[in-house]
């Protein structure tokens, strides 16, 4: 008998959460095939998940390494079910747009990218600069995209100081304010984020898209 | 008692006449760039010529910062010589990975073997060798890359941490192989008279990985490390930092064979004290005040971990390079004014 669409949601969701990154494309598969909304199972199912796996990492039962699993599981969903999203199906709602990138002279990026795929996962638009990235093209970037947010990692105290510098380019360019920025990594601190001028901090890629959120007004997601 | 003496009593847990104050070197950086501009020195030449290396760290002893030698000034060595590329950095940044060497763990093989004679593994233990001739009553801290941290330099760190589970048998062979070439260096660095090393695996902590995973890599790795360095002298003093939040790891870190613990800012040391019993502990004065905050704010911090019952006073991390000279001065400072 076929399953229902609540059960193949909450299976969508438990290969995710369980992280069965194989399991989860015959059940996206599945669910397709059945006829069932796409966008639902997106965000009722493979986010649900992600946002379980989440919780547990805010409560330490899971952890980095455990994430990343949950999100390769997501991703591969993710592949099954976007492309049978309807043309413009979020017409009329704002898209929040976030540049990334781990701050020049460092190449630790393993914290950034959880943070990224939370963020993907909280529906924001990703322009990941990846790691070592010279400081003007952060703004460069949000420049051109009209970013509402600026993300910046370090997990290397001989490179926070670039964190500093580009608070003060944005306030240079007349984007402060507009453009937000957001800091993270190991050395970094509630107290450093106060000095530079920045946004918010946050200490773990969870947190990050509850700050994220906060600081754009970004609104309950789909 | 010397510095030396001094120091490596502590390490042991035996009677010293004050608490030492040093910052290792190697992840734990020590190097700021008002000396680099004091001594003429910079980076990043010395860290690729032994003279001035060795003389690099000798200056942050006689400038009063720290009571002990550390080489080398960064975590890069031990991957380069198995073939990562290497951004040597700047005055002000630290040398780090650009290109990695393999995509999987299980295409470990393809990896050069570390050879102590060649490249910046042999200019280090030049520079041992040359601080170890001054014979001055300082300590030589030899420092060293933990095991994770190499292995998830050498390929994509999302793949590698993804690889732990998925690809156990494979993983626990690289972390063998990646383990080996850091004890030839170890070894190396002790036999060139280094009288501490320490080992800092900032990629492997327990935030990162978990209790299950901490124990199955970082500690089986570290620990093997450190048999492997005691191969050479079976009671060579072992120095370990711990990055981040312990909190998750504590009974899998008291299974390290560490003579002493060093850790980060926001671990407080009662609560590590509490879990650690009577281990040697290190830190932790927090390296960002270092950078930003007065003289005063350091004296008071620098009192508080003594007071609060610390073993080794050192920073809580590496030194930013633009922290103010006087700011670290100042811990030394009240370490003997305290006496």
């Amino acid at each position: 008998m076929a399953r229902s669409k609540e059960e193949l949601l909450k299976l969508l969701s438990d290969c995710v959460f369980e992280m069965e990154d194989e399991e989860v494309i015959s059940v996206a598969q599945e669910y397709l095939d059945a006829g069932y909304d796409p966008l639902e199972g997106i965000t009722e199912g493979l986010v649900d998940g992600m946002n379980r796996a989440g919780v547990m990492y805010e409560e330490e039962e899971y952890f980095i390494t455990d994430l990343l699993i949950c999100s390769d599981a997501m991703y591969n969903g993710l592949d099954i079910l976007k492309p049978h999203l309807p043309q413009k199906s979020l017409d009329g709602e704002k898209t929040y747009k976030c540049v990334i990138g781990v701050v020049e002279g460092d190449t630790h990026d393993i914290g950034k990218n959880l943070v990224k795929i939370m963020l993907e996962t909280a529906g924001f638009e990703m322009y990941d600069l990846g790691r070592d990235v010279p400081l003007r093209n952060f703004i460069d970037k949000a420049k051109e995209v009209d970013a509402d947010l600026i993300c910046l990692s370090t997990l290397m105290t001989t490179t926070m100081p670039g964190m500093k510098k580009v608070v003060e380019m944005l306030k240079e360019e007349n984007m402060y304010g507009d453009t937000k920025v957001i800091i993270g990594g190991g050395p970094v601190s509630q107290t450093y984020c106060d000095k530079i001028g920045a946004n918010g901090y946050s200490p773990n890629a969870v947190e990050a898209v509850k700050l994220a959120k906060l600081v754009v007004g970004m609104g309950i997601p789909a | 008692m010397n510095s030396r003496e001094r120091l490596l009593s502590a390490l042991k847990g035996n009677i010293v006449d004050r608490v030492p104050c040093i910052c290792p070197g190697g992840m734990m950086n020590m190097i700021i760039t008002e000396l680099m501009e004091k001594t003429g020195i910079m980076w990043p030449d010395a860290h690729i010529d032994a003279n001035k290396m060795a003389d690099l760290a000798a200056s942050v002893y006689e400038y009063g910062m720290f009571e002990n030698y550390g080489v080398p000034f960064c975590m890069t060595i031990e991957v380069e010589e198995m073939g990562a590329g290497i951004d040597m950095g700047s005055k002000k940044f630290e040398p780090h990975v650009v290109d990695y060497v393999i995509d999987s763990v299980s295409e470990y093989k393809e990896l050069k073997a570390l050879d102590i004679n060649s490249g910046r593994a042999k200019v280090t233990t030049d520079a041992i060798s040359i601080l170890k001739s001054r014979e001055d009553g300082v300590p030589i801290v030899g420092n060293l890359s933990g095991p994770i941290s190499v292995a998830s330099s050498l390929m994509d760190p999302v793949s590698y941490y993804k690889e732990l589970r998925r690809k156990k048998e494979d993983a626990h062979e690289f972390m063998e192989f990646v383990t080996k070439q850091i004890i030839e260096f170890g070894q190396a660095q002790v036999r060139a008279g280094a009288d501490v090393i320490a080992i800092s695996d900032p990629s492997g902590t327990g935030e990162i990985l978990g209790p299950k995973y901490f124990e199955e890599y970082a500690v089986k790795y570290i620990n093997m490390l450190i048999d492997g360095i005691r191969e050479v002298d079976e009671d060579f003093p072992i120095i370990v930092h711990i990055c981040g939040q312990m909190r998750s790891v504590y009974s899998e870190i008291k299974q390290l064979k560490a003579d002493a613990f060093s850790f980060d800012a926001m671990v407080s040391i009662k609560e590590i004290r509490e879990h650690m019993g009577d281990k040697i502990l290190m830190g932790n004065i927090s390296s960002f005040a270092l950078e930003s905050a007065d003289e005063e704010k350091i004296k008071k911090m620098t009192e508080n971990v003594i007071d609060n019952g610390i073993n080794i006073v050192s920073p809580a991390c590496g030194l930013g390079t633009q922290s103010p000279m006087e700011n670290i001065q100042a811990i030394l400072k009240t370490v003997k004014a305290k006496n």
